[in-house]
């Protein structure tokens, strides 16, 4: 594994403080709405169709986004930044350490999500390996954003919690985090179209609860790989603009 | 620890070359033609006044920064051609991952510095007894004390085996007890054969540290060379600063008594041939209008006034 991604995992592994949180945060999301949305015939079905959003939309996002931005805020607070700039690390090997590494986080919130929604009656029904690869797209494009946010305007974590509430979390819930996107008024449900979180949470679940196989979640998957180049290219460049701007002596 | 030389580099080239190093920002010379070699085994200190350029120079040594003219060559080669795989460079500030252990912290640094992996551990290994923390590898950086970080911000610079350690400004603002662990440690890596470009604005560290010194004025070197013979260019052994209403009289009476000295503004720097006593002075000046007086070392200021005098440039 590349070195930065075992250097952000051995470093939360040490703090141990967000990974509570990062647990703690999917298991009550799922516990609440898969009670919420239950009917008489038990829990199954509706633990069937939040853990996917629950996971990829809701745990996710907080691990990965805000994950990135405490990266990158915490390189620069303790000056490590410089050293890494002045390394022979690539943009490229650096963005994608940070992927692997939370990659990784994800694998452990897939775990705990399904693990839930497994006692209370909920199963995966598609393929394994799609999912992977719906979820590392998703990885991707969250880290993007929060690799472009992180690389430009973060100079403390206080600075980014802000903008990341206020924005982010209404682009969960257009996205269909935590109610089905059909109950969305028609002109809502056009724009959610331009939102990432639609694409991987709509991918996610139907491959999840649905069994759907690659070429029903095409169009999504399309949407998430093209972003997901995207932001390493712009994961890339910022890199190259801390380093004409951050790293000097 | 560094004393294996690069392929590219011959048995002559120097470790660093700097060559007639020029730039400027927004229109102000910083580097105007700075030229300075450091050979392999050297210390060299790079002096200079707040904004002189030492930290500019170090920028384009590592490639941050682009020259308008001339080159920096580590081992012969330039910054795009591999030279920052050869320079190990120890910034003012504590620069570590806190929730790592000291092995994790070298560990990383290693891996970036594309250091093969099945040689990692042992660099890191060296390094943590090169700065005597051999004993603290499973420590969380967090726990360490204030001097530790210090040794272990060095080490790092190390962990990729460089030819040149870079070191900007390493003691400034450090308390006497943190000064002198710095001081040992650099002592240390002198005596093991490290080639270090360290950077300061004070004299008596340049005098304990290195091996040879480079003075900058005016944006390149006014006096290069090993500690005495700079300090041959004052040949006082100490110096008594007066301060008087009238300066003239005090000029007069140091002529009378066969003193060199130099004015500046109301203070008159008087070059005493041999040691005095503090009262030896007051009566060679008696009777005038002194309004303090003292008697000091021969310190850094008076060799920058002397060498910036001498090139007709004015210091920074
Ligand atoms: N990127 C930059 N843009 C504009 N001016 C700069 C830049 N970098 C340095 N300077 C200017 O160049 C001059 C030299 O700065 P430098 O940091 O090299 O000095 P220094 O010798 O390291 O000083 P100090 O002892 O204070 O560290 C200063 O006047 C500084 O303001
Ligand atoms: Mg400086």
């Amino acid at each position: 594994m590349s070195v930065v991604a075992q250097r952000i995992l051995l470093e939360l592994w040490h703090t141990r403080r967000s990974l509570v949180f990062w647990v703690l945060f999917p298991a009550l999301m799922l516990l609440l709405f898969g009670l919420i949305y239950a009917d008489g015939e038990g829990t199954g079905d509706s633990f069937d169709d939040m853990a996917p959003s629950i996971l990829i939309g809701a745990a996710l996002f907080f691990s990965c986004l805000s994950g990135v931005i405490t990266v990158l805020v915490g390189e620069r607070e303790r000056h490590t930044l410089k050293r890494v700039l002045l390394s022979s690390l690539s943009g490229r090997d650096y963005f994608m350490g940070i992927v692997a590494a939370f990659c990784v986080i994800a694998a452990g919130q897939a775990v705990i999500v399904y693990g839930i929604a497994y006692a209370f009656g909920g199963r995966y029904h598609g393929s394994l390996l799609l999912g992977t690869v719906i979820v590392i797209l998703s990885v991707m494009a969250y880290v993007g954003v929060g690799f472009f946010f992180g690389a430009r305007f973060a100079k403390s974590t206080e600075e980014v919690n802000g903008p990341v509430s206020a924005i982010g979390v209404p682009l969960l819930v257009l996205g269909g985090t935590f109610f089905p996107p059909d109950m969305l008024p028609s002109y809502l449900y056009k724009a959610t179209h331009l939102n990432p979180v639609f694409h991987m949470n709509e991918a996610l679940r139907e491959v999840s609860a649905m069994g759907a196989g690659w070429a029903a979640v095409a169009d999504h998957l399309l949407f998430l790989a093209v972003f997901a180049a995207a932001s390493l290219l712009a994961g890339t460049r910022s890199y190259q603009r801390m380093m004409a701007r951050e790293a000097r002596l | 620890m560094t004393s294996e030389a690069a392929p590219a580099a011959g048995a002559t080239t120097p470790v660093l070359a700097v060559r007639d190093l020029k730039i400027a920002f927004a229109g102000r010379p910083v580097l105007d033609g700075l030229t300075f070699e450091v050979a392999s085994g050297e210390v060299y200190g790079l002096l200079g006044p707040n904004g002189a350029g030492k930290t500019t120079c170090i920028n384009i040594t590592c490639g941050l920064l682009g020259a308008d003219a001339g080159s920096a060559r580590v081992a012969g080669l330039a910054p795009g051609e591999g030279a920052r795989r050869e320079i190990g460079v120890v910034p003012q500030e504590i620069a570590l991952y806190r929730q790592l252990t000291c092995m994790e912290n070298l560990l990383f640094f290693a891996g970036a510095h594309d250091v093969a992996v099945q040689r990692r551990r042992e660099r890191a290994e060296r390094c943590l007894e090169a700065v005597q923390l051999g004993d603290r590898a499973d420590d969380l950086v967090a726990t360490l004390s204030g001097g530790m970080h210090r040794r272990l911000n060095v080490a790092v610079g190390l962990v990729h085996e460089p030819l040149l350690l870079i070191l900007d400004e390493p003691t400034v603002g450090l308390d006497l007890e943190a000064r002198q662990l710095s001081w040992e440690l650099i002592e240390t890596l002198r005596r093991t054969g490290t080639t270090i470009l360290l950077t300061t604005h004070y004299l008596e560290e340049a005098e304990a540290l290195c091996t040879r010194i480079g003075i900058m004025a005016g944006g390149r070197l006014a006096a290069e060379g090993e500690m005495a013979e700079l300090r041959g260019r004052i040949p006082a052994a100490e110096l008594g600063v007066i301060h008087a209403e009238n300066p003239g009289e005090i000029e007069r009476r140091a002529e009378g008594l066969g003193f060199e000295y130099r004015t500046a503004g109301d203070a008159v720097t008087v070059w005493l041939p041999e040691r005095r006593r503090l009262e030896q002075v007051a009566e060679d000046f008696a009777g005038l209008s002194v309004r303090s007086l003292s008697v000091r070392p021969v310190g850094l200021e008076q060799i920058y006034q002397e060498v910036t005098a001498v090139s007709g440039r004015l210091a920074v």
